[in-house]
């Protein structure tokens, strides 16, 4: 696609005479530059798991977050430009609470997925006598995973503002590997602890470093217990049973 | 209660200033049952009908649904009411007492323009605080008379009238379907139809129709002349077992017994 | 003897008095209730629409409705707001479909009652809504409003201008108030219930003037919604 780079890649609002917005394009290219992240839906719940880059010996690497509270029962793991998730995250967290307050009930999965897809493409010179907020396409992508009444599901937003189902999915640099990884070991009876183990299998596959509690982050949402980020110690559990 | 105070006349106002304060201070005086009903009378070839519904309200509530609301007057002389009960029922109790009165010191048959004059002379007095509407017909030596009488005063004859909140459905029917000369049958179903007009359309009247039909030396009152308005049967029955209302079993008093300790009382010295 | 005062006062209907305020609301009477079953919920209205004087501006002028197949309201008050009001409902439910794929609950639904009652809050619907249905599980569910919003869940209640003659007679009945040793744990079956919103409307037509002429009873069950009509007194 960089061959046919032209004029029609700065503004965000045209399309090319191919009818492509390069734009977006660029940002979802953006998010192979991410840290990887993984998804695992299965019958008992879905798993989240990412990558965290430690990039010097002298960062706290707890204060890398990429896996993010939606709701009780909404998580998120994200890759690409992170910065981008919070507007999109706190977007999806306001939508939660409306719903609820709205309906006195918890937000879909689907339809909180869809809020954030709503965002994603409000960027460029916005419609009439409307001031535009964003300049350009958020830089991230995020797996939201989700416990409702139709049962645990994972669902995949791209810059484009596109949202697709899927039972597994990995995303950031170490994606593609992952996702073949993925398709090999995946199967859709696994146990929620099985699938614990492969996430952080195929991260430690993709990964530079080698994998410990410290540089990657494991979340589940499940039926019984809602969103639960896993402590260093849960984590070491898993770690051992790889 | 000494015999002065209990014979004296008319109306007290001694707790007009009283009742004055406590409703500037929010205590509103007691609501009075409003006949908010359906009254008529016409004129038919032998003499006079009058007509009336059944129905007493107080505000949105029906207080009665089968009160009388033609009055006797005097044998050849009956008078429908409207407006507050208890001024119709006092004002034309009253207005027959001094009928008969009349009756017994002249010695003949009081005629209903005396009736009439009578009872304007008396509400005109309280200037409409008595709240009497009345529809008065009778028979009388000068022939049938129908005359309405109202809360100020003001009196009409007619051929045929309606009074209360039903007036203007009963007028309706009366408008397109009275003629001189009707029979007694034609008369009757016309005020009947005038009544259920006010008991179907106008909803201070419901209930009964109460008819009087005044012909020379004869008066038919047909209570509850038709009764279009029966209570349908519940669905079920209401009744409940024996001892299903909570009571108290009173205790008897415990120094009834006269074995109660106590100290004696000194009667030394 | 006639004279122009004597007409003044032809008959003794509220004398109406017309100022040039802004008054918008208007009370077009009536009475509604509502009774929670076991699988089952009933509302009931009659049709009767006046406007606190003695003339009737419509016999059959409803004022309960069926909103979706597991939900249904009746209203007392104002009857223009209340139709608003039920569109505004109908409309929330439909746009729900569309935005979650799915129908919306019961339980949320009496939540979007509240809030666009509270929307109101300083200029309100003037509209006393009794809410009914069957939640996820089949169970009944009533819930009554005042016109700001304040909800509560009960097993029965009245609102309108008979609601004072009915609210005690369905404690009695249905809460079993002041019976000694009633089972007040049971609910109303389905024909309990039709009978007593039967008896309850009948009763109150012949003491209330402003209650009368049809009566409309919705039932609501795993089946659906049913219509109930029944004649009642016209005077």
């Amino acid at each position: 696609m960089f061959l046919t780079r032209s004029e029609y890649d700065r503004g965000v609002n045209t399309f090319s005479p191919e009818g492509r917005l390069f734009q977006v394009e660029y940002a979802i290219e953006a998010i192979k530059l991410g840290s990887t992240a993984i998804g695992i839906r299965t019958l008992e719940g879905v798993i989240l798991a990412v990558e965290k880059r430690i990039t010097s010996p002298l960062l706290v690497a707890d204060s890398i977050e990429k896996i993010l509270e939606i709701d009780s029962h909404i998580g998120c793991a994200m890759s690409g430009l992170t910065a981008d998730s919070r507007t999109m995250i706190e977007h999806a967290r306001v939508e939660a609470q409306n719903h609820t307050f709205t309906y006195e009930e918890v937000i879909p999965v689907e339809s909180v997925t869809q809020a954030v897809c709503d965002l994603a493409l409000r960027f460029g010179e916005g419609a009439e006598g409307q001031e535009s907020t964003m300049s350009r396409p958020f830089g991230v992508s995020l797996l939201i995973a989700g416990v409702d009444e139709r049962g645990p599901q994972l669902y995949h937003t791209d810059p484009s503002g596109t949202f697709l189902h899927y039972e597994a999915k990995a995303i950031g640099a170490g994606s593609e590997g992952a996702q073949t990884e993925l398709q090999e070991q995946f199967h859709r009876d696994m146990a929620l602890a099985d699938a614990e183990v492969l996430a952080l299998k195929v991260l430690k596959q993709v990964m530079e470093e080698k994998l410990s509690n410290t540089n990657v982050q494991l979340a589940k949402v499940t039926e019984q217990s809602g969103y639960h980020i896993y402590s260093k110690e849960e984590l070491q559990e898993v770690i051992a049973r790889m | 209660m000494s015999p002065i105070l209990e014979s004296a006349a008319g109306f007290k106002f001694d707790n007009v200033k009283r009742n004055q304060l406590l409703s500037e201070k929010g205590n509103a005086a007691p609501r009075a049952t409003k006949t908010g009903t359906t009254i008529v009378g016409l004129i038919f070839k032998d003499g006079i009908i009058l007509g009336a519904d059944t129905r007493a309200t107080s505000g949105p509530i029906v207080a009665d649904k089968n009160c009388e609301k033609i009055h006797y007057l005097a044998p050849n002389m009956y008078c429908c009411g409207a407006g507050t009960a208890a001024d119709t029922e006092f004002t034309t109790s009253m207005a027959s007492s001094q009928l008969a009165l009349h009756s017994l010191n002249t010695g003949r048959e009081a005629r209903v323009a005396t009736a009439m004059t009578m009872l304007k002379q008396y509400l005109f007095r309280y200037q409409g605080h008595i709240g009497a509407y009345l529809v008065l017909g009778g028979y009388d030596v000068t022939g049938p008379h129908l005359y309405t009488i109202h809360a100020h005063g003001s009196t009409d004859k007619l051929p045929f009238v309606t009074m209360g909140s039903g007036s203007l459905a009963a007028m309706s029917v009366f408008e397109s379907r009275w003629r001189a000369g009707l029979s007694r049958e034609e008369g009757i179903e016309l005020v009947k139809d005038a009544i259920e007009a006010g008991i179907f359309n106008d909803l201070g009247s419901g209930s009964n129709v109460d008819v009087c039909v005044i012909t020379r030396n004869n008066v038919e009152y047909l209570r509850n002349y038709v009764m279009p308005n029966e209570r349908v049967e519940k669905e079920q029955s209401y009744k409940f077992a024996p001892g299903t209302t909570e009571f108290i079993v009173p205790k008897p008093p415990a120094t009834l017994s006269g074995e109660e300790e106590g100290t004696a009382m000194d009667v030394s010295a | 003897m006639s004279s122009l005062l004597s007409h003044e006062i032809g008959y003794s209907a509220p004398i109406e008095v017309h100022n040039h305020g802004f008054s918008p609301y208007v009370n077009n009477e009536g009475t509604s209730l509502g009774i929670c079953g076991e699988d089952f919920v009933l509302v009931a209205s009659d049709t009767r629409q006046s406007n606190g004087g003695y003339s009737i501006n419509a016999r059959r002028s409803p004022k309960a409705f069926e909103l979706s197949n597991r939900t249904v309201i009746a209203t007392t008050g104002c009857a223009a707001d209340a139709k608003q009001l039920v569109e505004d409902m109908e409309q929330r439910a439909q746009y729900y479909v569309h935005k979650h794929g799915r129908e919306m609950s019961t339980p949320a639904m009496a939540q979007v009652l509240s809030q666009l009652l509270y929307t109101r809050r300083f200029f309100p619907y003037y509209v006393f809504p009794i809410f009914a249905g069957l939640d996820a599980k089949g169970k009944g569910a009533v819930y009554n409003y005042d016109a700001i919003g304040n909800i509560e869940c009960v097993s029965h209640y009245a609102y309108g201008s008979a609601a004072a003659l009915l609210q005690p007679f369905l404690d009695n009945q249905i809460n079993k108030a002041h019976q000694r040793g009633a089972d007040t744990t049971a609910k109303p079956s389905r024909a309990q219930a039709v009978k007593l919103a039967i008896d309850a409307f009948t009763s109150a037509t012949e003491r209330d003037i402003y209650t009368g002429d049809w009566l409309e009873i919705f039932i609501v069950d795993s089946e659906g919604v049913h219509k109930l009509t029944r004649e009642l007194k016209h005077d």
